[in-house]
């Protein structure tokens, strides 16, 4: 086994280890998972030296508290560090013992903390991101010890002392931005009036969002075609149930469904809409090529 | 129609090649899939199958022509067999227990003994991989036991539960939350997490095309 280099003390709200996500495995119904903000999960990786792919700990809200079982460096990113003041997604080190606890961020859902040298973590189909809702895999619990991988990355030499990432690359969660929206497969079936309504309000993001979907509240619309055979989904998909309230699916959602999508968001924004709390508010636009 | 292509979004194409989830279209998926998997356009990165569609995802900027694409796999639709005969003949034990059992027996105006004699006399076959990890959707549900799934889906649903939702019939091969009417529940393993952590297709009990049949029992042997 690996060297143990930290502990997860207090789970908080929740920590698990993810990466970039598995590919090819939806045909059996395994979803993509992976990082919900993607972009933060790679600078987090970047900072310290890793590939983008390496396992970094996705820490939702607050309450988490870790601690360093040797030296080690590590970046974290993403709604601990949306401070809107630049220059705060930074390394640092943590000496041998040292414990950081994630305190109520200001904005945004999702942390993510990299460790110089990587973690490492069991795999399902080639990933280290759980599916608990599919039987593989759970949650870090309070108390786990992680460890180093094996052969690790060689990580950045020794003598960098504090990296830090362009600030205009740095987001801050309080001010998302209009998301853009291509027309998805059932986009005929919606009126006209319909898309008007979805693309002239802005929607409320519902306490009932997950990994698997991320629901709005707002005025419900109506669609033609209630149910259809059932089809794969994208992450991303933005689907239109009977009550009108659209899902926007995530990277743990279901392979497949049967409700019709109005559209698309734009891949390059799946990560900043992941990062918008229940009850902050959104709109869409058309996107266009 | 034969075949026809939807952009989705900017680096994805939905391939709908039918308009009715049927042995036909089954078919048409699987032959459309062998083709993919053999001949991939490049960048591709997976292809998934729907009941009726299938769902290509390319790298940024790499989709292909959508009119190239189309005049290919015309051709592989045009010569794909009406029907495909069945893969592997499976039989799982069934204690036909579930709390939905009742459920389901009123709203087909039948008895609990004729539901599971109904459930239990039926060669099923897998249609579609999806929702879940080894989720399988099985075809040839008697008309009389199609039920419409819970309004509200239940939070947990025990693994190996067996399940009515509309017109399929499925077993949960985890512990998920989901809406389907449970009528009973059996004991064959249909996920392996250990051929998971390994990353095997053998992780899945049921393949695309499996033949299953429920054989109704007391209690499970071991």
């Amino acid at each position: 086994m690996g060297e143990p280099i930290l502990e997860i003390v207090d789970a908080g709200f929740g920590v698990a280890l993810q990466d970039l996500g598995r590919r090819g495995w939806k045909r059996f119904g395994v979803p993509p998972g992976g990082a919900l903000d993607r972009h933060a999960a790679r600078l987090a990786n970047q900072l310290v030296g890793n590939l983008p792919d390496a396992p970094v700990l996705e820490i939702l809200y607050h309450g988490a508290c870790v601690q360093a079982r040797r030296r080690i460096e590590v970046a974290l990113t993403g709604a601990a560090v949306s401070t809107g003041r630049p220059g705060d997604w930074h390394t640092f080190w943590l000496s041998d013992g040292e414990a950081l606890a994630i305190a109520p961020p200001r904005a945004g859902v999702w942390s993510y903390m990299a460790v110089s040298g990587g973690l490492a973590g069991t795999r399902w189909f080639g990933s280290v991101s759980a599916f608990p809702r599919g039987g593989l895999g759970s949650v870090l619990e309070s108390g786990t010890v992680l460890e180093r991988p094996v052969h690790p990355f060689v990580p950045l030499p020794p003598a960098i002392g504090r990296r830090w990432i362009d600030p205009t690359e740095q987001r801050d969660y309080l001010y998302p931005p209009a998301f853009r929206v291509w027309p998805g497969p059932q986009w005929q079936l919606f009126s006209e009036a319909t898309r008007g309504a979805f693309f002239g309000q802005s929607w409320t993001v519902s306490s009932r969002s997950d990994r698997t979907g991320y629901r709005l509240d707002g005025g419900p619309m109506s669609c033609a075609a209630e149910v259809i055979p059932s089809e794969p989904v994208l992450p991303g998909s933005i689907q239109v149930p009977p009550d009108g309230r659209p899902i926007i699916t995530m990277r743990d959602g279901p392979t497949v469904g049967g409700y019709p999508k109005i559209g698309l968001l734009d891949s390059a924004q799946l990560s900043w809409l992941a990062q918008c709390r229940p009850g902050q508010r959104i709109r869409f636009v058309v996107a266009s090529t | 129609m034969l075949l026809r292509i939807d952009t989705f979004g900017p680096d994805a194409l939905l391939v709908r090649y039918a308009s009715k989830g049927d042995a036909a279209a089954f078919s048409r998926g699987q032959a459309l899939l062998t083709h993919v998997d053999s001949h991939p356009p490049a960048g591709l990165i997976e292809a998934t199958l729907g009941f009726t569609t299938m769902l290509l995802e390319f790298e940024t900027g790499q989709c292909p022509d959508r009119a190239l694409l189309e005049v290919m796999l015309e051709g592989v639709v045009r010569e794909a067999p009406a029907e495909v005969g069945p893969g592997r003949s499976l039989e799982l034990p069934v204690v036909y227990d579930g709390p939905d059992l009742k459920r389901v027996a009123e709203i087909a105006g039948l008895s609990v003994g004729q539901v599971i004699e109904l459930h239990s006399s039926t060669e099923y076959r897998v249609r579609l991989l999806g929702f879940s990890p080894g989720f399988a959707y099985l075809d040839g549900l008697d008309q009389r036991l199609h039920t419409p799934k819970l309004a509200t889906p239940r939070p947990q649903v025990p693994a190996g539960s067996v399940a009515i939702g509309g017109e399929h019939t499925a077993v949960y091969p985890a512990a998920t939350p989901g809406g389907w009417n449970l009528i009973g529940r059996t004991d064959t393993p249909l996920l392996d997490v250990a051929r998971a952590v390994v990353g095997s297709r053998e992780a899945f009990g049921l393949r695309l095309g499996d033949a299953v049949r429920f054989v109704p029992v007391d209690r499970f042997h071991s």
